[in-house]
């Protein structure tokens, strides 16, 4: 379709949405134990590798949404690329990533809450700033456009900035080993996958670009654009803090380069930027997931609770239950302290999209050859099949990073459990859901 | 049932509906229908509460529905809900996701769940 239409969005939002959503608060401690495993200041190289890994996995989103420019994105690609039950069950997994985060930014937002305002326990920031989201948003209350995309640069501008004046300022820059990555190079490059977590997540915006050359080009600026900020983020980081068991411990570590680059106002202009971040992705994460959850009980693939409607015409119920349960996550996280499964869990489970999205893309390629394809992978099919491969890779070495003393890998288990329970539902439960609701005509849609 | 006699039924729910001509009163929209298989283009038009239709293009569009045209015609028929064949890649939109998720609603609050 190449008529033109009365509204459509710039690059600018394409690039701000994808490094928005990727840019979570979260990605701070990421950083943190990207550099425990890359063994410290190398760790902006293990970004940077997994920053150039993902530029394949953009080039095959880009694929995938170039054949089919759809809001419904990865429903429709795996579907028509594999078939419905995968697709469901890759839907629900994936939807959960955004929980993952949504989480893990509640944790990292109370910590730091509780650092700059000490007599406000970080529990009532993590319920209070949720519920007040989640509120915002059953009253239709929508952030603008402008304001995410100013959100977007003013953190990646911010993380830029102060890590060069940290660096600039700091006088033994000559006396570290900024290349070597040591013996957990592995895992350092398969956590760092988590900082860009989400990039791709722009992609269901497709139907709002009228150039459909925009969203790969915003995926790949904004990749850049990340591998810069948090690259050099963590090498401000661990050049300023040299001894890795220091910050392993720290949960704020963003205000510890905000205080040393400008001191107190450093410190409260993190504080800042860490509140609007992880409130840009409360509000991102529950207004997608609430409309994709819709779209499911509209499918009939959840009971039509999910689908109903308050007076603003907001699926209330579908917004309900992800911030209960994103809510019920970040608590049981911040009393085990276990965060660290959240960012592992994360990694994985983007990873091993990631290397779906490369089968997708050969799949796809020999299923609709004669589809209009306006952007098309390099290198297919070596390229891709090498990419699923290493994805899958990096994916199984994330989930088994062990989490805590123990070296029980619980994201590993906690992803297989996910993964048993969403297959029984998509077995049993969605068949009966759609027995129950069918109308007896005979038109029906291929799978 | 042609696509243009499910539009006009379509829209005769949709004007005849109080709750429905008070939601769209705000509701501006030009919506073009392109079936992929005829190319017999159709259009909706929303203003001021009154949704009207009719056959060809129309100007400036807001929205684009491209589809075979069995399934865009079961869709405003109400024998299949929109997210079905939208799901399944059979159905692409060019448009305001807010503009899609209101015409969703629209076939949900006249045809049910």
């Amino acid at each position: 379709m190449q008529r033109s239409l009365s509204r459509v969005l710039p690059l600018r939002t394409a690039v701000s949405t994808s490094a928005g959503l990727a840019s979570a608060a979260v990605n701070f401690l990421a950083a943190v134990e990207v550099a425990e495993y890359a063994g410290g200041q190398s760790a902006w190289l293990a970004i940077v590798i997994a920053g150039c890994l993902i530029v394949f996995a953009g080039a095959n989103f880009a694929e995938l949404n170039g054949l089919f420019p759809s809001a419904a994105a990865i429903r429709v690609w795996i579907r028509r690329g594999v078939n419905d039950q995968i697709s469901m069950v890759s839907s629900f997994v994936y939807l959960l990533t955004v929980v993952f985060v949504i989480a893990a930014d509640a944790f990292v937002l109370g910590h730091t809450f509780s650092r700059a305002v000490p007599a406000v326990p970080a529990l009532f920031w993590i319920v209070v700033l949720l519920a007040l989201v989640a509120w915002s948003n059953s009253r239709g209350i929508k952030v603008a456009g402008s304001v995410q995309d100013a959100n977007a640069f003013v953190l990646l501008g911010t993380l830029t900035l102060f890590s060069a004046i940290v660096l600039w300022r700091s006088p033994h820059l000559g006396q570290y080993r900024y290349f070597q990555l040591g013996h957990h190079w592995f895992e350092a490059i398969a956590l760092g996958i988590f900082i860009f977590v989400g990039f791709e997540w722009v992609t269901p915006l497709a139907e709002e670009f009228q150039d459909f050359r925009a969203i790969p080009k915003g995926m790949f600026m904004a990749l850049g654009l990340i591998a810069i900020a948090f690259g050099l983020f963590s090498l401000a980081l661990t050049v300023a803090y040299p001894h890795s068991a220091a910050l392993r411990h720290s949960l704020i570590p963003q205000l510890l380069v905000g205080m040393r680059a400008l001191g107190p106002v450093g410190f409260w202009w993190m504080t800042v930027v860490t509140l609007t971040t992880a409130m840009t992705t409360f509000n991102g994460g529950l207004l997608s997931a609430s409309r994709f959850l819709y779209a499911l009980a509209r499918e009939r693939i959840l009971p039509t609770w999910f689908s109903r409607l308050n007076k603003r015409l907001v699926p209330e119920n579908a917004l309900l239950a992800l911030a209960v349960i994103s809510l019920g996550l970040a608590v049981v996280v911040y009393v085990t302290g276990q965060y660290l499964f959240l960012i592992n869990a994360g990694a994985g489970v983007e990873s091993l999209m990631y290397a779906l999205s490369s089968i997708l893309v050969i799949s796809l390629r020999r299923r609709e050859p004669q589809r209009v394809r306006p952007f098309h992978v390099l290198g297919y099919p070596v390229v891709p099949a090498i990419m699923s491969l290493l994805f899958l890779g990096l994916g199984v070495e994330a989930l088994l990073t062990p989490t805590g003393r123990s070296g029980f890998p619980w994201a590993m288990a906690f992803f297989l459990l996910l993964l048993c329970a969403t297959i029984s539902y998509v077995r049993w439960a969605v068949p009966r859901l759609k027995a129950r609701s069918r109308r007896g005509t005979s038109m029906t849609t291929p799978s | 049932m042609t696509l243009l006699e499910a539009l006009e039924k379509f829209v005769s729910e949709c004007n005849q509906n109080e709750r429905l001509r008070a939601m769209n009163r705000d509701w501006t929209r030009r919506i073009q229908l392109e079936p992929d298989d005829t190319h017999r283009t159709h259009h909706l038009v929303s203003e001021a509460g009154i949704v009207s239709a009719g056959s060809g293009p129309v100007d400036n569009p807001d929205m684009l529905i491209q589809a075979p045209e069995a399934i865009l015609t079961a869709v405003f028929s109400g024998q299949m809900t929109p997210t079905e064949p939208y799901n399944a890649g059979d159905l692409l939109v060019k448009g305001h996701q807010d503009d899609i998720m209101r015409l969703d609603i629209l076939s949900l609050l006249i045809w049910g769940e």
